[in-house]
């Protein structure tokens, strides 16, 4: 064994190991001197640069000589973390180091190929569990639960039964990482052992039947805590796993039980401060059964962990409008993330009484919450709502959500939105106010509109041409054809989409200028109308921005082609070629039902983005036919991206069915 | 009259990696698989902001509208959480103050100047706290000391600016600390005293940019705790390389208390306080012992 270079200062026998070159001659030898320095820094990066040596057949068998080391304690766990980063190349040592005559040696075996996580260790594990020694048998067991599998499954199961506690344990904790309870009399049994009670918990919540949600319930009636959130723990996981229509099954069973609870409030209380999320998950689960207001606090809280936000946004729309009231209460101390996650939920449970509180929280909520607040205003009902929203449509970020809002409230105050917007437009308080105006006015509000469309400013001709042809067809046309000559781009953008939506003989025709605007936006909102009136007679146009380096234009392009029912075989193979991989999709996308799109989706499943490699999938598995089967079993086994993989085996299994 | 509809678009799984992507090409934060939901929920009120129908239309936004530096900025924000508050962690300022400070103190004795770097600073509170632990130490009290806050997201440092804040913020802050570093500002809120204001400064820096971060000076100490999380193994030794050149050699990296440099590789030696394990950027070979080794 070559020694590591004499430093005595650990930095720098550290940096020695991080610069060396793996190419070096004898650098195997080198950094294996490197597992057993004395700084667990130097082993570390001597580990991490032997997972990127060349030749890692040789590299395995030599670490696993490191792991026969006795004494050598350091060295030996370094050893195994390289050779867990070796991948496929430590898997044929590692299985024949579980025959090794040493149970330590077979339990370090054990122990890396779970952290593998490799499939084709499933059988040699699964023989292993014949092992004489009884921690090589627990660590074989806790690596299937890694490898997956139906052997390691099956293998696992069998384990339950056996008479040793720590066996019944892993088998229950593998079980449970691969997903695949055991029959649920055998969890039964297992939950009446105290040692076992917290594993089988967890097992049992991946069962999505009522009756091991009764079992659930028992525990959360325990006296004990650990088995309260163990029970709790389950009832989120088997919440998560259990298909929509069984929530309201599951539900009506944690409310029968928790109702003859007195302290159940206290105690879903205290398991929504548990440190373990899965607790928390489950207390969600109760309080939505419970439908306990007094929670909402709390619950909303529990949103400070990124992951249990939809439950907390389920759990708080099932406290009614009182939920609703504490939350705006409280609005002011929760954290940000429960102040989101509360505002969310305000959407479902304010009423006409919330529009003070909700103006006082615009005043000094964060912007993105301001919108929320704005949606949850147009959902109350109130005619007080109407003039703060209107007032809203000044603030450029929220006149949209404002305006929406507004269109909702004037379904149950029609009148009152009506003289508030049309105030505002009189005071030209602002351009957005027209889109709303003529959204909720309609027809008798054409007259306001031609002449905002004869406005000194720009924003306000735009709004009224915007908003004409949404009222009024013929009006909507001739005050669109004026916009497209307008000296203002935004005004003309107005005209082109008006023009695309009310579409007509002409459009074909008046669009043309437009498409060779000097301003881009206007072309590509000219490319977009095309397509949407169906002006085939400007096909030429837009095959020639097919092409076009601007990947946006030539997107539209092609989607517009699409709409026309022109993206004949040269568009899509000019597109299929284009270097933005959005354009290739467009194409995909506009060929998914011809055979030629299906060629085209057959020559991208080699395509370098996985995004593109996905989209030929879909073709194939919606337009394809039999004859395709094979490219696409070809593709699947070739490709690494998750994604497009499940995309392709989906096309796989419709394929076969042709 | 037409009936209005304010429902929400679901965001598909390939929009959700369209997006990721994007972001992660940005800034280096990654959103893990199971957090689509919490994209959806938190892009939404851009997609609102800017009248676009769908996740698709968004991701179009962010490759070719003449806006898109700043939407990317924007969505980049949303996707963050600031979650924070004074005084968190009280175990590692204990350390911080009880053993670190003390060890400071007569290591800059000469220089009688002290740069402590709080980074991923969010509305400020960490910078605040630390720029408090100091002024309560009285060791630095004549000293020239800085406080440097910085973040990706300018929305929280004009926050942070403004030094505001409301009962969340202070959930950790006792009575007798809220008495002596705020004065209340209306509202149920409070506001930063002047002098602890006075020490800490704050600027705008994504932490994947090693350009930028040329602009922060060299730091004693450098608080980076809870901005690991967001990184994949790759960025964080991009951000650990950066740190790292910013410390002074014998420099302190505090993490958050969930966070380590495990399987990263790391330039840093493990330093075993009484009260916390903390980071430390390695003496000069030759140089300097270090104490507390």
């Amino acid at each position: 064994m070559n020694p590591l270079p004499e430093f005595p200062e650990e930095e720098a026998r550290y940096r020695a190991l991080q610069e060396l070159d793996p190419r070096t001659a004898g650098a195997l030898e080198v950094l294996v001197a490197g597992l057993h320095d004395e700084s667990w820094r130097v082993r570390h990066v001597a580990a991490e640069a032997l997972k990127r040596l060349p030749s890692s057949g040789s590299v395995a068998e030599r670490l696993i000589r490191v792991l026969d080391e006795r004494g050598q304690t350091g060295a030996r766990n370094a050893a195994a973390e390289a050779l867990a980063g070796l991948g496929g190349a430590a898997l044929g040592p590692l299985v024949r180091l579980l025959a090794h005559p040493d149970p330590d040696q077979r339990k370090f075996a054990a122990d890396i190929l779970g952290q593998l996580g490799l499939r084709a260790a499933e059988q040699p594990l699964v023989e292993a569990l014949g092992d004489p020694d009884l921690n090589v048998r627990v660590a074989v067991s806790e690596a299937l639960g890694r490898v997956g599998g139906d052997g390691a499954a099956l293998a696992l199961q069998g384990l339950l039964a056996d008479p040793e506690p720590l066996l019944r344990l892993s088998a229950l904790e593998g079980l449970t990482l691969l997903r695949r309870p055991p029959p649920l009399p055998v969890v039964l049994a297992l939950l009446e052992d105290a040692r076992l009670q917290r594993s089988a918990f967890r097992v049992l919540g991946l069962v999505p039947q009522v009756v091991a949600t009764e079992r659930i319930c028992q525990g959360l009636a325990s006296p004990l805590r650990s088995v309260r959130e163990a029970a709790l723990g389950a009832l989120g996981t088997q919440t998560s796993v259990a298909e929509t229509v069984r929530r309201g099954e599951i539900e009506a069973v944690v409310r029968a039980a928790l109702r003859r609870l007195p302290d159940a409030a206290a105690r879903l209380a205290q398991a929504l401060e548990a440190d373990d999320v899965t607790v928390r998950a489950g207390a969600l689960v109760a309080v939505a059964a419970l439908g306990e207001a007094s929670l909402a606090v709390p619950v909303a809280e529990a949103a400070r962990e990124d992951r249990l936000l939809r439950e907390v946004l389920h759990t708080l729309g099932r406290l009614g409008p009182e939920g609703g009231r504490a939350l705006l209460a409280h609005m002011a101390d929760l954290s940000l993330p429960a102040r989101a996650a509360a505002v969310e939920s305000l959407v479902d449970l304010v009423d006409a009484s919330s529009v003070t509180a909700l103006c006082a929280l615009l005043e000094w909520a964060e912007e993105d919450l301001r919108a929320l607040v704005v949606r949850a205003l147009g959902r109350t009902g109130s005619p007080e709502a109407v003039r703060p929203l209107v007032d809203l449509l000044v603030d450029r970020t929220l006149a949209g959500a404002a305006t929406r809002a507004l269109g909702v409230l004037a379904g149950s105050c029609r009148t009152a939105v009506l003289d508030v917007l049309e105030d505002a437009v009189m005071r030209r308080a602002t351009p957005a106010a027209v889109a709303a105006l003529a959204r909720v006015g309609g027809a008798p509000a054409l007259p306001v509109l031609r002449l905002l469309a004869r406005d000194v400013e720009p924003p306000w001709r735009a709004a009224a041409v915007a908003a004409a042809g949404e009222v009024d067809g013929l009006a909507g046309r001739e005050l669109s054809r004026a916009a497209l000559a307008d000296e203002a781009a935004p005004v003309r953008v107005a005209g082109v989409r008006a023009m695309g939506r009310m579409g007509g003989a002409e459009a074909g025709a008046l669009l043309r200028p437009a498409l060779h605007d000097e301003d881009p936006s206007v072309r590509l909102a000219a490319v977009e109308a095309v397509g949407e009136c169906g002006a085939v007679e400007r096909a030429a146009d837009l095959e020639a921005l097919v092409r076009h380096p601007d990947g946006a234009l030539a997107v539209a392009a092609v989607r517009a082609l699409a709409r026309l029912g022109l993206a004949g075989p040269r568009v899509l193979r000019e597109a299929a070629g284009h270097p933005d991989a959005e354009v290739v999709k467009a194409a995909l996308s506009a060929g998914a039902m011809s055979a030629r799109g299906v060629e085209l989706a057959l020559s991208l499943l080699g395509h370098a983005r996985w995004d593109v490699r996905a989209a030929a999938a879909r073709v194939l598995g919606d337009s394809g036919g039999p004859e395709c089967l094979d490219a696409a079993r070809r593709a699947l086994e070739a490709e690494s991206d998750a994604l497009a993989r499940q995309t392709l085996s989906d096309a796989v299994e419709r394929l076969s069915r042709r | 009259m037409p009936r209005f509809d304010d429902s929400r678009p679901e965001m598909t799984v390939e929009e959700f990696r369209l997006l990721r992507d994007h972001v992660y090409s940005h800034c280096g934060i990654l959103v893990h698989e199971d957090m689509k939901f919490v994209m959806e929920r938190r892009l939404w009120p851009r997609l609102e902001a800017l009248g676009l129908p769908d996740f698709g239309a968004y991701h179009r936004y962010l490759r070719y509208d003449a806006q898109r530096h700043a939407e990317l900025e924007a969505a980049v924000e949303s996707l963050t959480t600031h979650e924070t508050y004074f005084f968190r962690e009280p175990s590692q300022l204990k350390a911080f103050c009880d053993e670190l400070l003390p060890l400071l103190e007569k290591r800059n004795a000469r220089t009688r100047r002290l740069r402590l770097w709080s980074a991923g600073c969010s509305s400020g509170e960490e910078a605040y706290t630390l720029a408090m632990l100091l002024k309560d130490s009285r060791r630095f009290d004549d000293w020239d000391v800085e406080v440097y806050g910085t973040d990706i997201s300018r929305r929280v440092l004009a926050l942070a600016r403004r030094a505001e804040y409301g009962p969340s913020a202070l959930r950790a802050t006792s009575a007798d600390l809220l008495e002596r570093f705020f004065v209340p500002a209306g509202n149920n809120r409070v506001r930063v005293r002047d002098e602890v204001r006075a020490w800490v400064s704050f600027g705008h820096h994504n932490l994947l940019d090693e350009t930028g971060s040329q602009l922060v000076p060299r730091m004693d100490v450098v608080f980076c705790r809870n901005v690991m999380i967001y990184f994949d193994q790759a960025a964080r030794r991009r951000v650990l390389r950066i740190v790292r050149d910013r410390l002074v050699p014998g420099g302190y990296l505090l993490l958050g208390h969930s966070e380590n440099l495990l399987n990263l590789g790391a330039d840093f030696e493990l330093v075993h306080l009484r009260g916390d394990l903390v980071y430390r950027r390695p003496e000069l070979p030759g140089l300097l012992g270090g104490e507390g080794r």
